[in-house]
C-alpha cells in the first residue's frame, strides 16, 4: 500500500470516527429533560451517600442547604471506571477478563495520547532526546495494553461461548465486537513482536498524519494492525461499545440527577415547554385529538 | 432450567405456555416452610377459562386478556403495538422518559450481571423468562427492527430477527407484569442500564396506545380515583365517617383523646394517607393522629376528592393518569393553603408525588412535599412525647419499601426511630438500599386474578419471606411474638397475603404493621398496648 493511499485511508476512517462520535454524544446530550428517575446510592450526597441516603431524609429538606461532596462522587467514579467496581461486586466471574480488557484499552488510549503528544513535540522542533518519558512510556503502554486487551477479549469471548447462561443472551454482534477488539490487540502484540521498531513505526505514522506527509510507511504486521485499529475506531460510534459514553449520562443525568424543581429555574422552563407538546397516544382514556397537549389532557380532570 | 429459552421464542406457538413456572424449582424456604407437599397448592385455571383468556407466558394469568374474536382483531392490536412502539421514541409523546429509555435500549452489553439481583428470577429457580434482560432484549430487537431505519434488513443480517405478532405482544404484556420495578437490577448494572424502566415503558405503551392495563390499576384504580376520589371507592363523606369511627375507636382503646382534623385551612401540614389504610389498617391513620396531636403539630386531612387518597397507580403504567392524579393532589394542598404535604406510610405515593411528579408540578402547582419518615424522626427525638422503649421489647425487623428507600434514598430516619424505641431491633440481610422487594410492588399487591396471587406470594414475595424468617432465626418458633415493621401500604398488603398463605402467625409468631404503631406502642401516655398480638393479621 502506497503512503498516500494509507494516508487517505487513515484520514477517512479517523474522520468518520470523529464525526460519528461527536454526533452521537451531542444527540444523547440534547435529548429532552426527563422526569426524575434517581436511584440510590447517589454518591455526591455528603456523608449520607455511604449508605445510600439522600437529602430527602432531612426534615423540611427545602429549608436546608444541600450538602454535596465532589470528592465522594469522583472517588465513586474512579473506582467504577478504573476497577469496574460494579462488576467486581455483582458479577465477579466476568470481572477477571473484563478488567484486563478494559485496562488494556485504557493503556492503549493513554499510549495513543502520548504518541500524538510526541508527534506534536516533533512538529514543534523538540528533539527526540528532549521528549522526556515519552520514549519509554509509549512502548510500555503499547505492550501492556495490547497484551491485557488480548487476554481480556479472548477470555470474554471464551466465557460467552462456554457459559450457557451468557451464550443464550449473546448476539452475533456482541461476538463480532469482541472479535474486533481481539483483532486490534492481537495484531498489536504480533506487530510488537515482528516489527523491529514498533514504537518508532507508530510514531512515524502519527507524525505523518499530523504533517500530511505521504511518505508514511507501515511495514507488514504494523499495516495490518493499523488497518484493524482504524476499522475498529470507525465502527465504534455505531456500536454498543459506546457504552463508555452512555455511562456518563446514565449515571450523571439519570441515577444521580436528583435536582428538585425550583420556581423560575431553567428546569421549570424546560418542563413547561415539554408539557406544551401535542400528544398523539391512541388509547381512548388519553383523549388525544391531535391538538391537545400534555397540560390540556392532564388538567381536563383537574378542571372538572 | 434444562432447556434454554431463546429471545425469538417469544414469537412462536402463540397458544403454548412459553416457560412454565416449576414449583419444585423455587428457591427453598427455611423450616417449617421447606416441605413442598405441606404448602398450599396453586389455584388451577380451568380449561374453559383458558379458552377465554390469553395464557401463554408462564402458566400464570395476571391480566385476563380476552382471546380475540378473529385474526383481524389480532392484527389490529399488533399494528397498534407497532404504532405505540414508535411513539415511545418520540419527544412529543415520551419526553418524560426518552433519554433513560434510549440509553437503556442502546447500551446493554448482555453481561447478565443484573440477573441474580432480581428476586423474581432468583426465587423462581432461574426461569429464563424472568431474567430482567429477557423482556428488555425482546423490546430492544423489536425497536431495532421496527423503529430504526433499515431495521428489517439489519435484523436479518445480525441474526436478531424477531416477529411482531399476537404471541409476541400478548406475552410481552403479561411479562410486563412479572417485574415489580423494584430496580434492584438497575442498581447492579455497570453501565447504568435500567431493565425496570423497560417494564415501565412497556406497560405504558400497552396502556396509552392499546388501552390494555390491569383492571385493578386502571378501571378500579386511577379511573375510579379520578371519578370518586379514591381507588378504594370511598367518597369524601365515607372517608370522613370512617375517620370519625377510627378516632372513636382509638380514643377508647388508648385512653387518649384522638381527633383527626379535616380541611383545616392554613394548617402547617396536609397529611395524605393511602386510603387503603383507612379500610384495611385503621390503626395506622389512628396512630398518626395520636402522634401528631401529642406533638402539638398543626395538621389536617383533606376531604377533597383525591385529596384523601395518596394512591397514584399511574406511576406503574400510564404517564397521563399519573399526571392527572398528581395535579389533583397538588390542587388540594393549594386550596387548603398548607405549608407542606406529608406522605403517609405509602411507598409508591412517596415516589409518585415527591420525585416522579416533581418536574410536572410547575408554577403555582409547585409546593413543599416531604416523607413522613423525617417528620416522625423529628417528633420522636424532639422530647415533646415521652417514650418507654421497654414497651417494645420484642423482636422487630424492618422491611425497606423500594420506593421510599432505593428510589428516594430515605434510609436512616426510620432506623434511628427503631433503634431508639425497639430494644430488639435487628436488620434483615440485605437491607437498606439493597433490600429485596416484598413482591407486591408496582401494583401487584392489589392484583389477585386467576392464579396470580399464588405466583405473587410464592415467587414474587419469596425472597422477602425468606429474609423475614432469616431475620428471626434466633427465635423462629411461634412462642416468641415478633413484629415486621413495613411502613408502606402496598407492602403490607403483600406481606399480609404471604403470611396468610404460609400461616406465618401460627408457625412463626410473626405479625406485621407500620412504623407509627410501634411509636404509639412505646408512648408512656398510651396505657394499653397499642399493638394487639392476638388480632387476626
Amino acid at each position: 500500500m502506497s503512503g498516500s493511499v494509507l494516508l487517505v485511508l487513515c484520514y477517512a476512517l479517523l474522520s468518520l470516527f470523529a464525526v460519528a462520535f461527536v454526533v452521537k454524544c451531542v444527540k444523547i446530550a440534547r435529548l429532552p429533560m426527563h422526569l426524575r428517575w434517581e436511584l440510590a446510592p447517589v454518591p455526591k450526597e455528603k456523608t449520607r451517600g455511604r449508605y445510600g441516603g439522600s437529602y430527602l431524609e432531612e426534615y423540611e429538606w427545602w429549608k436546608k442547604p444541600r450538602e454535596e461532596s465532589l470528592v465522594s462522587e469522583l472517588t465513586f467514579m474512579g473506582k467504577e471506571i478504573v476497577f469496574l467496581k460494579a462488576l467486581w461486586e455483582h458479577k465477579r466471574s466476568l470481572w477477571w477478563f473484563s478488567f484486563p480488557f478494559h485496562m488494556g484499552l485504557y493503556l492503549l488510549i493513554a499510549g495513543a495520547g502520548l504518541l500524538i503528544l510526541n508527534g506534536i513535540l516533533g512538529m514543534a522542533g523538540v528533539a527526540e532526546s528532549g521528549r522526556g518519558v515519552l520514549g519509554a512510556g509509549i512502548p510500555m503502554l503499547a505492550a501492556a495494553g495490547h497484551v491485557l486487551g488480548t487476554i481480556g477479549a479472548f477470555g470474554l469471548l471464551l466465557t460467552r461461548i462456554i457459559d450457557r447462561n451468557l451464550a443464550v443472551m449473546t448476539s452475533r454482534v456482541a461476538y463480532f465486537n469482541l472479535l474486533l477488539v481481539l483483532g486490534v490487540c492481537a495484531t498489536g502484540v504480533l506487530a510488537i513482536l515482528s516489527v523491529p521498531n514498533f514504537t518508532g513505526g507508530m510514531a512515524g505514522i502519527v507524525g505523518s498524519l499530523l504533517t500530511a506527509n505521504a511518505s508514511v510507511a507501515a511495514p507488514g504486521m504494523l499495516a495490518v494492525h493499523l488497518l484493524v485499529t482504524l476499522v475498529f475506531l470507525a465502527y465504534l460510534p455505531f456500536s454498543q461499545m459506546m457504552h463508555f459514553v452512555a455511562k456518563y449520562f446514565t449515571y450523571h443525568q439519570i441515577r444521580w440527577d436528583d435536582r428538585p424543581m425550583e420556581a423560575g429555574s431553567q428546569l421549570e422552563k424546560d418542563s413547561q415547554e415539554l408539557l406544551g407538546q401535542t400528544v398523539t397516544w391512541g388509547a381512548d382514556h388519553i383523549g388525544a385529538d391531535g391538538k391537545k397537549n400534555w397540560v390540556d389532557l392532564a388538567t381536563e380532570e383537574v378542571k372538572k | 432450567m434444562s432447556t434454554r429459552l431463546q429471545i425469538q421464542d417469544i414469537a412462536k406457538n402463540e397458544d403454548e405456555v412459553l416457560s412454565p413456572v416449576q414449583i419444585d424449582e423455587l428457591v427453598p424456604l427455611p423450616p417449617p416452610y421447606d416441605k413442598l407437599e405441606e404448602q398450599p397448592g396453586w389455584k388451577e385455571i380451568k380449561p374453559e377459562i383458558k379458552e377465554q383468556i390469553v395464557c401463554n407466558l408462564d402458566g400464570v394469568v395476571g391480566l385476563s386478556l380476552p382471546q380475540p374474536e378473529s385474526e383481524a382483531e389480532k392484527q389490529e392490536y399488533v399494528d397498534k403495538f407497532e404504532s405505540g412502539l414508535k411513539k415511545l421514541f418520540t419527544k412529543e409523546n415520551n419526553w418524560a422518559f426518552l433519554q433513560p429509555l434510549l440509553l437503556t435500549i442502546d447500551n446493554c452489553v448482555s453481561c447478565q450481571t443484573c440477573n441474580d439481583a432480581c428476586p423474581t428470577y432468583t426465587s423462581s429457580g432461574k426461569n429464563d423468562v424472568y431474567r430482567p434482560t429477557y423482556r428488555s432484549e425482546v423490546l430492544r430487537r423489536l425497536v431495532r427492527k421496527y423503529v430504526k431505519p433499515g431495521g428489517k434488513l439489519a435484523a436479518k443480517i445480525k441474526g436478531e430477527d424477531i416477529e411482531l405478532n399476537w404471541a409476541t405482544i400478548t406475552r410481552l404484556y403479561e411479562l410486563a407484569y412479572r417485574c415489580t420495578m423494584c430496580r434492584r437490577c438497575a442498581q447492579t448494572c455497570p453501565i447504568g442500564v435500567d431493565n425496570a424502566l423497560v417494564t415501565h415503558e412497556l406497560r405504558k405503551l400497552f396502556s396509552m396506545e392499546l388501552g390494555w392495563a390491569p383492571k385493578e390499576l386502571h378501571e378500579k384504580g386511577t379511573v375510579l380515583q379520578l371519578e370518586v376520589g379514591s381507588s378504594t371507592g370511598m367518597n369524601p363523606v365515607v372517608v370522613k365517617d370512617n375517620m370519625e369511627f377510627i378516632d372513636e375507636d382509638m380514643t377508647e382503646e388508648t385512653g387518649v383523646e384522638v381527633k383527626s382534623p379535616f380541611d383545616k385551612e392554613g394548617a402547617d401540614l396536609l397529611l395524605i394517607h393511602n386510603a387503603g389504610e383507612v379500610l384495611a389498617w385503621p390503626e395506622n391513620p389512628g396512630a398518626f393522629a395520636i402522634i401528631l396531636n401529642a406533638a402539638g403539630i398543626s395538621w389536617t386531612l383533606s376531604s377533597d376528592e383525591i385529596g384523601y387518597d395518596g394512591v397514584n397507580y399511574g406511576l406503574f403504567y400510564d404517564d397521563m393518569q399519573l399526571a392527572r392524579i398528581a395535579l389533583r393532589h397538588a390542587q388540594t394542598a393549594k386550596k387548603l393553603k398548607v405549608n407542606k404535604i406529608v406522605m403517609g406510610e405509602c411507598g409508591h405515593q412517596h415516589k409518585a408525588f415527591m420525585t416522579i411528579s416533581d418536574r410536572i408540578l410547575t408554577g403555582e402547582m409547585s409546593m413543599s412535599r416531604e416523607s413522613c419518615m423525617p417528620l416522625l424522626e423529628e417528633i420522636v427525638f424532639s422530647g415533646k412525647i415521652e417514650f418507654d422503649p421497654s414497651k417494645n421489647d420484642f423482636p422487630v425487623t424492618l422491611h425497606d419499601p423500594c420506593n421510599i428507600v432505593r428510589n428516594l434514598g430515605i434510609v436512616e430516619p426510620q432506623r434511628r426511630i427503631l433503634r431508639y424505641l425497639c430494644p430488639q431491633f435487628r436488620e434483615m440481610t440485605p437491607h437498606g438500599v439493597d433490600n429485596y422487594c416484598c413482591g407486591g410492588g408496582s401494583g401487584f399487591a392489589i392484583m389477585s386474578p386467576n392464579n396470580f396471587a399464588d405466583w405473587r406470594v410464592s415467587v414474587g414475595g419469596r425472597m422477602k419471606f425468606k429474609q423475614i424468617l432469616d431475620a428471626f432465626d434466633d427465635q423462629p418458633g411461634p412462642e416468641v411474638k415478633k413484629y415486621l415493621c413495613a411502613p408502606c401500604s402496598n407492602c403490607k398488603g403483600q406481606i399480609r397475603d404471604i403470611f396468610d398463605y404460609y400461616g406465618a402467625l401460627d408457625k412463626s409468631g410473626v405479625i406485621y404493621g407500620g412504623l407509627v404503631e410501634l411509636i404509639v406502642n412505646a408512648m408512656v401516655d398510651v396505657k394499653e398496648p397499642f399493638i394487639k398480638w392476638e388480632e387476626d393479621y
